[in-house]
C-alpha cells in the first residue's frame, strides 16, 4: 500500500497530535480531525501554523491536531488580543484559532468583537456547545432559550448568535457548521484558511457528557434532525485545475478565495446570495424562529484590508527584523534628541 | 544653594492656554543653558478649574519645583485670590490689570499690572495676554529680548507669519512697559550658557523603549500614562514601531504578550486601574516565560482616584499583581533620566530571565517637565536578548521549549522556525511545553518545573547592583527612598546640611527580587533611618520590614495628590529629631 503524501509531500501524520482526553464522541474531537484533514489536503507547512486557543474544552484540542505546528494556549477569553499581538510580530504565519462559546461569547466577547472590528488575518473556528463542560455544564451564552441540558432546568436566557454578530460587525467571511457534518465543515475550514481576513466559523459540537439529551437543541440528535444547509460547499484547491472538477448539474456558485482556491456552493432548494448581508441574517433569522440550526457559508466579502494592511506592516516581520533596524538609525537618533532641544 | 535659583507660576483656568507660556519659558529657558523643572498641578477637565503651573529655573541642576514662589502671572482672578495671601516679599505678580482685581497684598510683594488692552490694542485675541506676561517675565529677569522673540517665531511658526509678527509686536510693547515701570526681578538670570534640551517623563520612558528595540507598543488612553502613547503614535511610524491604541488593558497586555511571544521587544503601560485589568496577563507571561515590559504610571487611588496627582500608592498591586507565585522583576525609577538609562538593561533582563518586567512610575516622574543636558542621550544601548533561537540549529527536532536548566533559563524558539516547533500553554507544563494540567497533575513533575522558574529569580537578583548609601557614612540621619521621591530627598538633605543637620540617603530603585542581605546591613548601619513615601500607610516600609525584618525609627508621608516639596521633608526631620515625632504629614500650602 502506497503511502498517501500531500502537495508538498507530507503524510497525514506530520498533521496529527497527541491522544484526546476530551469525553468519546465529544464533537470537538471531530472538528480536530476535520483541521487535520484539511491543513494537510491544502499542504500547508505545520511549522508555518500557529494553534491559539484559549481556555476550555475546546481550547484543549490544540493539543491534540498539528502536532508538529506552533501552540499557544492563552488565557481564558482572551485568544483574540493575544493572536492580534503574534501576527503583528510575524505576519507570515497562518494563525488558527480555536475557541468556545464560553471562551468567546463571554468571557472574551469584546476580545471577539475587537478582532472582527480589526479584521485580524486567522481562521477562527468556536467549538460551541452551548455549555461550560469543564465546570460540570453550566449554560453558556450561546445556548437557545427552552433548551435543556441533560440536568436541570431549561435554560432561561436568550443566547448571543455569534454569527449575526459577525456579520453585522463587517466579518468578511462568516459560516456556520455542524461538528456532524464532515464534509461541509472540511469544505468550510479548507476556505477559511484560504480567505485573507478573519474567518468566523461557528460550528455546533454537542457536548456528550451535559447535553446530548433530546432536549437540548446542540445535541446531535436534534441538530441532525434540524440541521439546514444553504448549500453543498465543495473545495477546489489552487493548485489542482478548476477545469478538471466536474460541473455539478444544478445551480451553483464559485466563490474566489484570497490564495486562488474556489469554494463550490451547490444550491439545494433555495438560492443563497453570500454576497447579501440582509440575506445572511434572514437565514439566521428564520431558521432561529423555526428552532433549526441553518449551515453553510453565510456571509462572504473578499478585499476588506486587514489588520495588518491598514497598519502597514512591512513585509519582514517585526520579529525577524535585523539588528540595525531594532532601532533608530544614527541619522533619526540625532533628530529626535535634536528636537528635544528646539 | 547661591546663584540663580527662582520659581515663576502661572495660574488659570484649563482652556486659558496656560501650557502655551509654559512651553515658551521652558524653551527660553533650556536655549539659555538655564535648569528648568516645571510641575503642573491640574485637574481632570477640558475647561474651567483651576491650573498651576510651577516653573523652576536655576544656573545647576534641580530635580524638584522648589519651595517658595518668586513671580506669579495671573491668567485669572481666582489664581490672584487664591494664592496672593501666600506670597511674600520680592514676590512679582503679572496680572492683566482691565480683568483682574489685585486684593491685599503682604508687604514687599511687587504688583506688576499690566493693562493689556491698552498694549495690545482694541480686538485683539485674548491669548495675547499671555505673551504680554511673558514678556514682563523676560524682562524683570533680565533676559534680552531678542531670546524672547526667538523662541515666540519658533513657537507660533506653525501658525503663520501674521501671528508671529502680532506676537512680537505684543512682546515688545510688554518688555518696553515692564523696563519703564516695574522694578527689575529679585534674581537676574545668569549669562547664556551651552543649551539644554526639554522633555517630559514619559517621553523618556518611550524613547528609551524605542532605543532599546521595542517593535510592539499598545495602550488603552489613560491618564498619567498617555504621553507615552502619544510620543510612539507620533514616532512609531517613522521608527517602525507598530503602535496599537487598544479595546481595554486586558486586550494591551495580551497583545503584548502575543507580539513579545512571536519575537518583537514589546511595552505597554498604564495606570493603576488599567494595571488592575492586565494582571492576569502578568501571570501568562511568568508561565509561559516571555519577556514583556508594562509601565504602571501611578496615579492617585483607589479606583478611578485623582486621576491627574501623584502617590506611590501601587507598590503592593504590583507586588501581588497575578494569581500565583513566579519570577518576576520591578523597578520603580528615580527619575526620567534614571528611566531613560535603565529601561534598556530593563529589557536585556526580561530578555535574559523570560519573565514580565514591571516599571513603576508616577505622575510625578511621568508627567513632569524638565531640562536634560543632550549630551546624556544615547538611544543606541546595548541591546542582549538572551538564550533567542533565531534560526535552525543542532537541537532542531529535539528542541525542549522548557528545558531543565541550572540556570532555569530555557533557550527561546520564536514561533516559525522548522524543528523547534512547541506550545506555550498557561496552564503548568512538561519542559517539552506538554501540559500537565490535563490528565496526570504529576507532583514531582509540578514541582521541578516550578523551581525551574524560579531559579531565575537567583541569576536576576545577581544581575541587579544592591543598594547603597549616598552621602555622609555617620550621619545622623537616614532618609530612606523609593522611586520619584529621589529629587527632593537630595534637596532636603542640602538644606538639613545648612542646617547643621548631618543627613544621608538609602534609595531603593530595584524592588523585585530584593537584595534584602545588602539592605539590612545598611540599615543597621544607620543611626536614625526616616522614611519618605508617597502614600498613607508606608506602603515601602511594609514591603521592607517584611524582607529585611527591619523596622525603621520615622516615617514621613504625603497623600493628598501633591507632591513633597524639599521644605516638607526637612521640617519632617527636624520635628522629628527634635519632638521625638514619628510619624510626620506634611501640610500642602498651595491649595489647587
Amino acid at each position: 500500500m502506497s503511502i498517501k503524501l500531500n502537495v508538498i509531500n507530507l503524510e497525514k501524520s506530520e498533521y496529527t497530535g497527541g491522544k484526546s482526553s476530551l469525553c468519546p464522541g465529544c464533537g470537538h474531537d471531530q472538528i480536530s480531525k476535520v483541521i487535520i484533514q484539511a491543513a494537510w489536503e491544502n499542504g500547508i507547512p505545520p511549522e508555518g501554523i500557529v494553534k491559539m486557543s484559549g481556555i476550555g474544552c475546546s481550547s484543549k484540542t490544540p493539543a491534540y491536531f498539528l502536532g508538529k505546528s506552533h501552540g499557544f494556549n492563552t488565557v481564558h477569553g482572551r485568544m483574540p488580543s493575544v493572536t492580534t499581538g503574534a501576527a503583528m510580530a510575524n505576519k507570515n504565519l497562518l494563525y488558527i484559532g480555536v475557541s468556545g462559546d464560553g471562551d468567546t461569547a463571554s468571557i472574551g466577547i469584546g476580545q471577539f468583537i475587537h478582532a472582527i472590528r480589526r479584521n485580524l488575518n486567522m481562521v477562527y473556528i468556536i467549538e460551541n456547545n452551548g455549555v461550560y463542560g469543564l465546570t460540570k455544564g453550566q449554560y453558556s451564552a450561546t445556548m437557545e432559550r427552552g433548551s435543556t441540558k441533560r440536568k436541570g432546568q431549561p435554560n432561561d436566557q436568550p443566547p448571543i448568535d455569534l454569527c449575526k454578530m459577525a456579520i453585522n460587525l463587517g466579518c468578511g467571511f462568516v459560516a456556520r457548521s455542524f461538528s456532524g457534518s464532515k464534509k461541509q465543515l472540511t469544505a468550510l475550514i479548507k476556505a477559511g484558511m484560504s480567505h485573507n481576513g478573519m474567518a468566523i466559523i461557528d460550528v455546533i459540537s454537542p457536548c456528550v457528557t451535559f447535553a446530548n439529551n433530546d432536549e437540548s437543541y446542540r445535541s446531535y440528535g436534534y441538530v441532525k434532525d434540524n440541521e439546514e444547509p444553504l448549500h453543498v460547499a465543495d473545495y477546489i484547491p489552487h493548485f489542482s485545475p478548476i477545469a478538471e472538477v466536474d460541473i455539478p448539474e444544478g445551480e451553483y456558485k464559485d466563490i474566489e478565495l484570497f490564495d486562488g482556491s474556489t469554494l463550490r456552493l451547490e444550491t439545494i432548494s433555495d438560492h443563497h446570495d453570500t454576497s447579501d448581508v440582509v440575506a445572511a441574517l434572514s437565514a439566521i433569522h428564520y431558521a432561529e424562529q423555526q428552532g433549526k440550526h441553518v449551515t453553510g457559508l453565510l456571509y462572504f466579502e473578499a478585499d476588506i484590508p486587514t489588520a495588518d494592511e491598514v497598519q502597514g506592516l512591512v513585509d519582514i516581520p517585526l520579529s525577524s527584523l535585523p539588528a540595525e533596524l531594532m532601532r533608530p538609525s544614527r541619522a533619526k537618533h540625532d533628530e529626535l534628541i535634536r528636537k528635544l532641544i528646539g | 544653594m547661591s546663584g540663580f535659583d527662582y520659581v515663576i507660576t502661572i495660574g488659570g483656568a484649563a482652556g486659558q492656554g496656560i501650557a502655551t507660556p509654559g512651553n515658551i519659558l521652558a524653551r527660553l529657558f533650556a536655549r539659555l543653558g538655564i535648569h528648568m523643572y516645571a510641575y503642573n498641578a491640574y485637574q481632570s477637565i477640558i475647561r474651567g478649574g483651576h491650573s498651576f503651573l510651577t516653573i523652576r529655573c536655576s544656573d545647576h541642576e534641580i530635580r524638584t519645583h522648589g519651595d517658595v514662589i518668586d513671580l506669579m502671572i495671573c491668567l485669572n482672578q481666582d489664581t490672584m485670590d487664591r494664592h496672593l495671601e501666600h506670597l511674600g516679599p520680592n514676590t512679582s505678580v503679572i496680572f492683566n490689570s482691565d480683568t483682574i482685581e489685585p486684593g491685599k497684598a503682604a508687604d514687599g510683594v511687587r504688583l506688576c499690572p499690566m493693562a493689556v488692552t491698552e498694549i495690545v490694542g482694541k480686538g485683539a485675541n485674548k491669548l495675547m495676554q499671555n505673551t504680554v506676561a511673558i514678556a514682563v517675565t523676560c524682562q524683570l529677569l533680565g533676559i534680552e529680548f531678542k531670546a524672547l522673540e526667538d523662541v515666540l517665531n519658533f513657537q507660533f511658526s506653525a501658525k503663520g507669519e501674521e501671528l508671529m509678527a502680532m506676537n512680537v509686536k505684543v512682546a515688545w510693547a510688554a518688555y518696553e512697559h515692564s523696563a519703564a515701570n516695574f522694578k527689575p526681578a529679585s534674581q537676574q538670570a545668569p549669562k547664556p550658557g551651552r543649551p539644554l534640551a526639554v522633555w517630559a517623563g514619559n517621553q523618556a520612558f518611550a524613547m528609551a523603549a524605542a532605543g532599546a528595540g521595542v517593535k510592539f507598543y499598545c495602550a488603552y488612553p489613560m491618564s498619567p500614562s498617555t504621553g507615552i502613547l502619544h510620543w510612539m503614535a507620533a514616532n512609531g511610524r517613522e521608527l517602525g514601531i507598530m503602535v496599537r491604541q487598544v479595546e481595554d488593558e486586558i486586550s494591551v497586555i495580551c497583545m503584548t504578550v502575543g507580539a513579545a511571544h512571536a519575537g518583537c521587544r514589546s511595552m505597554c503601560a498604564t495606570s493603576g486601574g488599567g494595571f488592575a485589568l492586565m494582571t492576569e496577563g502578568v501571570g501568562a507571561a511568568a508561565m509561559m516565560e516571555i519577556p514583556i515590559v508594562i509601565v504602571n504610571v501611578q496615579r492617585a487611588g483607589p479606583s478611578t482616584g485623582v486621576p491627574t496627582k501623584t502617590e506611590q500608592g501601587d507598590l503592593w498591586q504590583v507586588l501581588g499583581a497575578s494569581q500565583g507565585d513566579f519570577p518576576k522583576l520591578i523597578l520603580a525609577p528615580s527619575s526620567p533620566l534614571d528611566a531613560f538609562q535603565t529601561i534598556p538593561e530593563v529589557f536585556n533582563l526580561a530578555d535574559k530571565y523570560q519573565l514580565p518586567a514591571i516599571i513603576l512610575s508616577d505622575l510625578l516622574i511621568s508627567d513632569e517637565t524638565s531640562t536634560i543636558d543632550p549630551e546624556l542621550l544615547d538611544m543606541h544601548p546595548l541591546i542582549d536578548r538572551g538564550e533567542l533561537i533565531t534560526e535552525v540549529g543542532d537541537e532542531a527536532g529535539n528542541y525542549e521549549r522548557y528545558k531543565f536548566t541550572d540556570s532555569g533559563i530555557s533557550p527561546r524558539a520564536l514561533p516559525g522556525i522548522p524543528g523547534y516547533e512547541h506550545v506555550v500553554a498557561t496552564d503548568e507544563h512538561m519542559p517539552d511545553g506538554v501540559l500537565i494540567s490535563d490528565e496526570y497533575t504529576h507532583p514531582h513533575k509540578r514541582r521541578a518545573m516550578l523551581e525551574k522558574r524560579q531559579r531565575k529569580m537567583d541569576g536576576l537578583l545577581a544581575d541587579l547592583p544592591p543598594p547603597a548609601i549616598v552621602g555622609d557614612a555617620d550621619a545622623e540621619v537616614t532618609l530612606v527612598g523609593w522611586g520619584s521621591t529621589a529629587g527632593v530627598i537630595q534637596e532636603a538633605i542640602g538644606q538639613l546640611a545648612q542646617a547643621g543637620v548631618s543627613v544621608n540617603h538609602l534609595h531603593f530603585k530595584w524592588l523585585v527580587p530584593f537584595h534584602a542581605d545588602e539592605a539590612v546591613q545598611l540599615l543597621s548601619s544607620c543611626k536614625r533611618t526616616i522614611i519618605v513615601e508617597n502614600n498613607y500607610s508606608g506602603l515601602f516600609h511594609r514591603y521592607l520590614r517584611g524582607e529585611t525584618g527591619f523596622t525603621v525609627d520615622g516615617h514621613i508621608r504625603k497623600y493628598d495628590g501633591e507632591p513633597f516639596k524639599p521644605h516638607h521633608i526637612v521640617a519632617a526631620v527636624q520635628e522629628q529629631l527634635e519632638g521625638g515625632e514619628t510619624l510626620s504629614v506634611p501640610y500642602e500650602e498651595i491649595i489647587v
